[in-house]
C-alpha cells in the first residue's frame, strides 16, 4: 500500500469532505467494528490493527472516488475480510471465556441471583456455541444494527439467504434458552 | 406450527415487504402461538446482544482504544481551511507561494514541477524526509508549468489510531485549485 498513487480530479472541497466523512465514520464505527472483530475471535490488539487497516482502505477508497453508498457495510466487509487474514487468531471462538462474563453479569446481586444468572449465561453460551460460524456472524452483525442487505454484503450472501440464516439462528437460540 | 413462523424474525426486524408485513402482523394479533414465539425470539435476541456486548466488555482494552480527542472531527475542517487559505494566496509567481507557506509547519508545502522527479541515487533519502522547500533559484530555473504538492500528515486529518503512524497524503494541486492526484505515503 505504501507509495500507492491514486490519480483523480477532485475539487478541493470534495477532498475535505472525504476527510471529514472518514473521521465521522471512524468515531461512529470504531467500537462496533472492534467488537465484531473480537467476536470473531481476534484479540483486542489484533482487532485494533484490523480496524486501522480498514479505515486506511476507506481513505484510499474515498480518495480514488469510490462509491459512497453503503459505506457502513463496506467497512464491515473490509474488516471481516481482514479478520480472515488473521488465521491463527481466527481459530478462537466467541464465548471462550464464560466465567468473566458470568461474573460481570452477577454484579452486586444476591447469591441466588448470581446462580441464576450463571445458569442463564451457561445456557446462552451453550446455545451460541451450537450455532454455525455463519449463523453467529450474522447475529453479531444484526446486533450491531446492520440490515439484512448489509449483512449479506458483508458475508457475501444473498439477502434472502441472510434472512433464512438469521431466522434459523434466532430460532435455535430461543429453543435452547427457553427452559 | 404456523406457516408464518419462518417470517416472524424478519417481521420483528422490519425486513419484510410492507404487504407481507401487514399480513404477518394481522396473524400475530390473532395467533397466541405466534405471539409466544415472537416473545421468545425477542428474548433470545436481547440475550444474544447482551452476551455479545458483555463479552466485548470483558476483553482487555486495546492500547489506543480510547484516545479519541474531542477536536478530532474538526481536524479535517481545519486542514480544509488551511488548504483553501493556501489556494487563495496563489499569485502568479509560484516561488512566492512557497515562501509564504513554508512558515506553516502542517501541512508542509512542496513546490515542484508537474512531473514528480524520479529519485536518483543521490536522492535516496526516504520520501518522508524530503518534505522541504526548494530554493527559489531552482524554481525560477524551471521552465515547466509548476504544480503545488502539499504533504498532509494523516494524523492532522484523522483521529489517533485511525491510520498507522507516519502515513501522509501528498496532494498535487493544479493551478485551478483542483486536486490532480493524491498519493498515500507512509
Amino acid at each position: 500500500m505504501s507509495g500507492d498513487s491514486i490519480s483523480l480530479s477532485l475539487p478541493l472541497s470534495r477532498f475535505a469532505t472525504d476527510a471529514y466523512e472518514a473521521t465521522t465514520l471512524f468515531q461512529e464505527l470504531r467500537k462496533p467494528l472492534a467488537r465484531y472483530l473480537t467476536g470473531l475471535g481476534l484479540s483486542p490488539e489484533e482487532a485494533q490493527d484490523v480496524v486501522q487497516d480498514s479505515f486506511l482502505q476507506l481513505h484510499k477508497h474515498l480518495a480514488a472516488g469510490g462509491s459512497r453508498d453503503n459505506i457502513r457495510s463496506w467497512l464491515f466487509r473490509v474488516a471481516h475480510n481482514g479478520a480472515r487474514n488473521c488465521q491463527q487468531s481466527y481459530a478462537r471462538r466467541m464465548g471462550e471465556s464464560l466465567e468473566p462474563i458470568a461474573g460481570a453479569a452477577s454484579g452486586e446481586a444476591s447469591p441466588e441471583q448470581v446462580v441464576l444468572a450463571k445458569e442463564r449465561f451457561e445456557r446462552l453460551n451453550a446455545a451460541v456455541h451450537s450455532l454455525s460460524e455463519q449463523e453467529r456472524q450474522c447475529l453479531m452483525l444484526r446486533a450491531e444494527g446492520l440490515r439484512y442487505r448489509e449483512i449479506g454484503e458483508v458475508m457475501g450472501i444473498p439477502v434472502s439467504t441472510t434472512a433464512d440464516i438469521v431466522s434459523r439462528a434466532v430460532n435455535k437460540l430461543a429453543e435452547k434458552c427457553d427452559v | 406450527m404456523c406457516n408464518f413462523n419462518g417470517n416472524l424474525v424478519a417481521w420483528m426486524d422490519g425486513e419484510l415487504a410492507s404487504d407481507i408485513a401487514v399480513n404477518v402482523e394481522k396473524h400475530v394479533q390473532s395467533c397466541a402461538d405466534c405471539r409466544r414465539q415472537v416473545a421468545l425470539y425477542e428474548s433470545a435476541s436481547r440475550d444474544f446482544t447482551a452476551y455479545y456486548v458483555m463479552r466485548d466488555q470483558s476483553q482487555p482494552v486495546a492500547v489506543s482504544a480510547n484516545r479519541i480527542p474531542r477536536w478530532a472531527p474538526y481536524a479535517a475542517a481545519v486542514v480544509a481551511i488551511l488548504l483553501v487559505a493556501l489556494m487563495s494566496l496563489r499569485p502568479d509567481k509560484p516561488a512566492q507561494i512557497v515562501s509564504e507557506t513554508a512558515k506553516v509547519t502542517t501541512p508542509a508545502v512542496v513546490e515542484s514541477s508537474a512531473e514528480p522527479a524520479r529519485p536518483t541515487q543521490s536522492q535516496s533519502t526516504p520520501v518522508a524526509h524530503q518534505r522541504h522547500v526548494r530554493n527559489n533559484s531552482q524554481a525560477a530555473e524551471s521552465p515547466a508549468p509548476s504544480a503545488i504538492q502539499i504533504a498532509i500528515p494523516a494524523e492532522a486529518m484523522f483521529p489517533p489510531g485511525a491510520v498507522p503512524e507516519g502515513v501522509a497524503y501528498i496532494a498535487s494541486l493544479a493551478p485551478d485549485g483542483s486536486v490532480q492526484s493524491i498519493r498515500l505515503q507512509p
